[in-house]
């Protein structure tokens, strides 16, 4: 059964329905370098491989582009995000990611991009790659370490931040019946949400295809596909789709705050109304367990 | 404008230690308390009431005026506030200092800064041996802050300075950054003879060198990333006061290479 109730813009309704959204951990780093491009190439490394915090143990994404002014060393830079159950479960996460990804890529420097009192290791194990000839240089209440590398130093501050009140699971369905009309206004939304501070889209340019419900029939999974929004079982399950609809696609937003998440949803929501039917796109829904399961809940009604 | 002055008698003339005279240990207490704080260093154990006239009101700010080389240990301890010192200081000014900024309109003695953990401490004039150092039984020299001495300083700066930046505006004496384990000197000036003498790790950053170890070597001009977070650094903390930024390539002399040799010289090229 499809969900009908709501208010139209623009031709495209907007679901009385609400994202339900959990509490998470986060952590921020500044990754820069001598340009733009190569801190771009070493943040989206450090952040691949990072969609889901079921499979991939943390959820990664770029947040902002830094002018040099706003860097420690004054060179362009990007403000990346990780996501995750707690700052325990961060801790491999930000070592193996930047050891791996950011240590390696020339010219790249890392430092905190997380204002708080709760600190995660950041250098303190990429130092050791330096097998003693590393240094550390301490400026104010941060430490810098200096590892000896092949083009130079990579420059790493000792930690980063860390926060608990991050919300990871905001979300918006976008549903329609032109599959490319759909895509293009996914990606309209996704390019308005990323110029919301303190927040990040993980999936795959943003955006999923392949929305999840909890639990399966299979045993060892947790997860599996949301067969209420797959249009084509539409008729053999209890659908959450009309009979126009041919495609849903999902963005799921992480944020530092609450607040960071519901301006997300709601300038992705206004992308989406601003672009309207003329697209394909017929209806905005947004996923939820009934609001017993996640702390965070976003009304769509509340967003427009 | 609130805040306590202290102005030196004419008649005080034996060495006074003004250690814990600073606006934040005096905050919390009356004007009466105060002058019967003992600075003194001989039996007589002169007051501050004797040694100074007492205006103002404590606050955030405290002002000693007409201040000279008998003053000893001037900002010893300060956490916070403002210390302003018209004249020149004796020995061991801003001992132990965790915080705050302290002033100095004249010149300073010997260990200026020694212990010292954070704060900013400003010299217009010059400053003597010792500045930053270790003193006998101590384990290390300075541990943090900054100091920005405006004219010259003695011999054996940093001796065994572990953290903090200092910054001469003219050079150094000889031997600056003697057995040091961290921290930064940076002498716009220049560096004096033998600098780095047994370091074993830190920064001296200087154009010119007046006599250099042969246990130092050269390992080459280098564009350092560190340099460019050390010069926006000091620019946010100190604001005009802060050195001109380093060139983006410097000549990175390594030592000394009698110890473990990870101590660096650093010279605009």
């Amino acid at each position: 059964m499809s969900q009908t109730s709501g208010k139209t813009i623009n031709g495209v309704l907007i679901d009385d329905t609400f994202a339900e959204a959990f509490g998470m951990s986060a952590t921020g780093m500044i990754i820069t370098a001598d340009t733009l491009k190569w801190a771009r190439i070493a943040a989206d490394t450090a952040t691949g491989f990072g969609t889901s915090v079921i499979g991939c143990g943390a959820e990664c994404g770029t947040d902002r582009i830094l002018s040099p002014d706003d860097t420690p060393d004054g060179r362009p830079g990007v403000r990346i995000l990780m996501f995750g159950f707690s700052p325990e479960a961060l801790i491999p996460q930000v070592k193996n990611r930047i050891g791996q990804c950011v240590l390696t890529s020339p010219g790249s420097a890392c430092f905190n991009g997380l204002i708080s009192d709760q600190k995660l290791g950041l250098g303190q194990g990429p130092r050791f790659f330096g097998d003693g000839f590393q240094t550390a240089k301490k400026l104010g209440a941060s430490r810098y370490w200096r590892v000896p590398v092949m083009d130079g130093e990579f420059v790493i501050e000792e930690t980063c931040g860390v926060t608990t009140q991050a919300v990871g699971g905001g979300n918006l369905l976008i549903i329609g019946n032109d599959r490319p009309g759909l895509l293009e206004t996914a990606e309209a939304a996704v390019a308005a949400i990323a110029k919301v501070d303190d927040v990040i889209t993980p999936f795959p340019g943003g955006i999923v295809r392949s929305g999840s419900k909890v639990g399966t029939k299979y045993k060892g999974m947790f997860a599996s596909t949301n067969d209420a929004f797959c249009p084509t079982v539409r008729g053999t399950v209890k659908s959450e789709l009309g009979p126009d609809a041919i495609a849903v696609l999902e963005i799921v937003i992480d944020g530092l705050t609450s607040t960071a998440v519901a301006d997300a949803m709601r300038a992705g929501l206004k992308a989406i109304t601003g672009i309207g039917a003329e697209k394909g796109v017929t209806r905005v829904s947004a996923g939820n367990y009934g609001g017993k399961l996640g702390q965070y809940h976003y009304h769509l009604k509340d967003l427009i | 404008m609130s805040g306590l002055t202290l102005r030196l008698k004419a008649g005080a003339g034996e060495r006074l230690d003004l250690t814990g005279v600073t606006p934040d240990k005096l905050a919390g207490l009356s004007t009466g308390e105060i002058a019967k704080l003992v600075v003194g260093t001989d039996k007589e154990h002169m007051t501050l009431g004797d040694a100074f006239d007492i205006s103002g009101t404590p606050g955030d700010t405290l002002t000693i005026e007409g201040a000279g080389a008998t003053l000893d240990f001037v900002g010893g301890g300060m956490a916070s506030g403002k210390l302003r010192v018209k004249g020149s200081v004796g020995a061991y000014a801003g001992r132990k200092m965790s915080g705050g900024r302290l002033e100095i309109s004249g010149n300073a003695g010997t260990y200026l800064a020694s212990a010292m953990t954070g704060g900013i401490i400003h010299l217009a004039g010059n400053a003597g041996d010792g500045l930053g150092a270790v003193l006998p039984g101590e384990r290390f020299g300075m541990a943090g802050g900054i100091v920005v001495v405006s004219g010259n300083i003695g011999a054996r700066a940093g001796d065994k300075m572990r953290r903090g930046t200092i910054i001469v505006k003219g050079n150094t004496g000889a031997q600056s950054g003697a057995r040091m384990v961290g921290g930064t000197i940076w002498a716009e000036g220049g560096l004096g003879v033998d600098p780095g003498f047994m370091m074993r790790r830190g920064t001296l950053i200087a154009p010119k060198i007046e006599r250099l170890l042969p246990t130092f070597v050269d390992c080459g001009r280098h564009d350092l990333v560190i340099t460019r977070i050390l010069s926006r650094y000091l620019k946010a903390e100190l604001g005009d006061l802060a050195p001109a930024p380093l060139p983006h390539f410097v000549r990175k002399l390594g030592g000394d290479m009698s110890t473990i040799g990870r101590g660096e010289i650093l010279m605009p090229a």
